[in-house]
């Protein structure tokens, strides 16, 4: 059993980095085939709670995965309505961990997409993931906990498949009410319907095997246990692999990475945020998105946060700006400005006291 | 490697109720170590309990009375 499920994890993460490499081939920006913090911050602008008009799109690979996990839960029977766990706790740790994601530019997804790109500055921001996990775990050891969640009626479980189902047929009915960027990321886009289906396979193979950026590295740290470690490094090294088959490799760099910047202490304390933050919510953004398509009603409050994270880094101008090359030359690393780097320390200290103020308090 | 036997997987509501667990199970001297929730068990990705079959009555002796948020106890190969 436990061999299959192995097998599952890893086909799974070489499934993820196919549909990356083909959505990329297809029309989605570079290292950018899948990113669950970029496309929720695009749907975020198309519904036109932030006003970037390079980042407003209403993206389907979000309503697909979302969509394949619910109906492969539903057919295997493992759909379950639950909710209750400190809503409005998950609700805005999720909100800083979207912050935390667009400083960096990526969620773990895209950043290890981005490292299989050959761009290095994500490697940086792995290290700062990891350093986040590890903080994670310290508190998970103090005892912390969000409480448990209760089962809850089926509809309360299926509000965000029901959401994305109301949103991908506005989409396709009245597109007209949606913002579309015209330039910038948001302008570039796979094929719809490929979109919707690719998704919707990665969705169920996510829902499955249980695929989680944060779990994996969770595993191998605590318990030395590499199984959903291993569908990480398959997303890699097939990207890896694919990216030198297209001919796009062009060796390991920092420099002027496609939707990246060389500013690497907030790429570090960026993907740190995202690290901690992504272990107190149990998971990362992708599993959220998986988790609240199988019922879980505190993942589905989860992405609602994030969506509004979304928001307020591009409302406030808190995201990072990508590295660029101008006219006549000049480089500029890009980064983030003020604002953004308040917002990162603000997200720590949210998450200290929220870590210490939820540690369960021991029984004597 | 370790060889895969049948085992007792004592699964909780919360990650907290394992870490507890796991610190209930080594002050009582009950052999049995924290790993993830066996996939065959449920979708969920969080943490269990993992002992020999025969430390059931103990665990169950242990946690009766205590504020640990059990799930269930489940059989199966590990």
């Amino acid at each position: 059993m436990s061999k299959k499920i192995n097998l599952l994890v890893v086909i799974s993460g070489v499934a993820v980095g196919i549909a990356a490499l083909v959505l990329t081939a297809l029309g989605n920006p570079a290292n950018m085939g899948f990113c669950i913090a970029c496309f929720l911050r695009d749907i975020a602008g198309a519904t036109k709670m932030h006003s970037a008009a390079v980042v407003q799109y209403v993206r389907p690979e979000i309503i697909g995965l979302v969509l394949g996990s619910f109906i492969m839960s539903v057919a295997t029977r493992e759909f379950r309505a639950k909710a209750g766990s400190s809503p409005a706790t998950r609700f805005v740790i999720a909100m800083f961990v979207m912050i935390g994601a667009l400083v960096f530019l990526g969620c773990p997804l895209r950043m290890v997409i981005r490292m299989g790109g050959g761009d290095l500055n994500a490697f940086v921001g792995l290290a700062g993931f990891a350093i986040g996990i590890i903080i994670g775990i310290f508190f998970l050891k103090k005892g912390f906990s969000l409480k448990r969640s209760y089962e809850v009626t089926k509809t309360e479980g299926g509000i965000l498949p029901g959401v994305m189902v109301v949103l991908f047929g506005l989409f396709l009915a009245v597109p007209t009410i949606f913002a579309f960027s015209e330039t910038g990321p948001g302008s570039k886009r796979a094929p719809v319907f490929v979109a919707l289906i690719i998704a919707l396979v990665i969705g169920a193979l996510a829902q499955k095997s249980r695929l989680c950026m944060v779990g994996g590295m969770r595993d191998a740290i605590m318990f030395r246990d590499f199984n959903l470690l291993s569908g990480f490094a398959a997303i890699f090294v097939t990207i890896l692999i694919g990216n030198v088959i297209l001919g796009k490799f062009t060796g390991f760099s920092t420099y002027l990475q496609p939707i990246a910047h060389a500013s690497q202490l907030w790429n570090l304390l960026g993907m740190t945020l995202v690290g901690w933050g992504s272990v107190l919510l149990g998971g990362c953004p992708l599993r959220q998105l998986i988790l609240a398509g199988e019922g879980n009603g505190d993942s589905a409050v989860s992405v609602f946060g994030m969506i509004v994270g979304a928001a307020i880094a591009h409302n406030f101008k808190l995201a990072g700006a990508a590295a660029s090359l101008s006219e006549d030359g000049v480089y500029s690393v890009g980064g983030i400005g003020t604002a953004g780097k308040v917002a990162v320390v603000i997200g720590f200290v949210v998450f200290a006291i929220i870590s210490f103020m939820n540690i369960a308090k021991e029984e004597k | 490697m370790r060889e895969k036997t049948m085992k007792l997987v004592v699964t909780f509501h919360t990650t907290a109720g394992a870490m507890a667990m796991e610190k209930l199970c080594r002050k009582e001297g009950i052999e049995g170590r924290i790993i993830p929730v066996p996939r065959c068990i449920t979708s969920d990705c969080g943490m269990a309990w993992c002992a020999p079959l025969e430390a059931r009555g103990d665990i169950e002796r242990a946690v009766e009375g205590r504020d640990i948020d059990l799930a269930g106890y489940h059989e199966v190969m590990v």
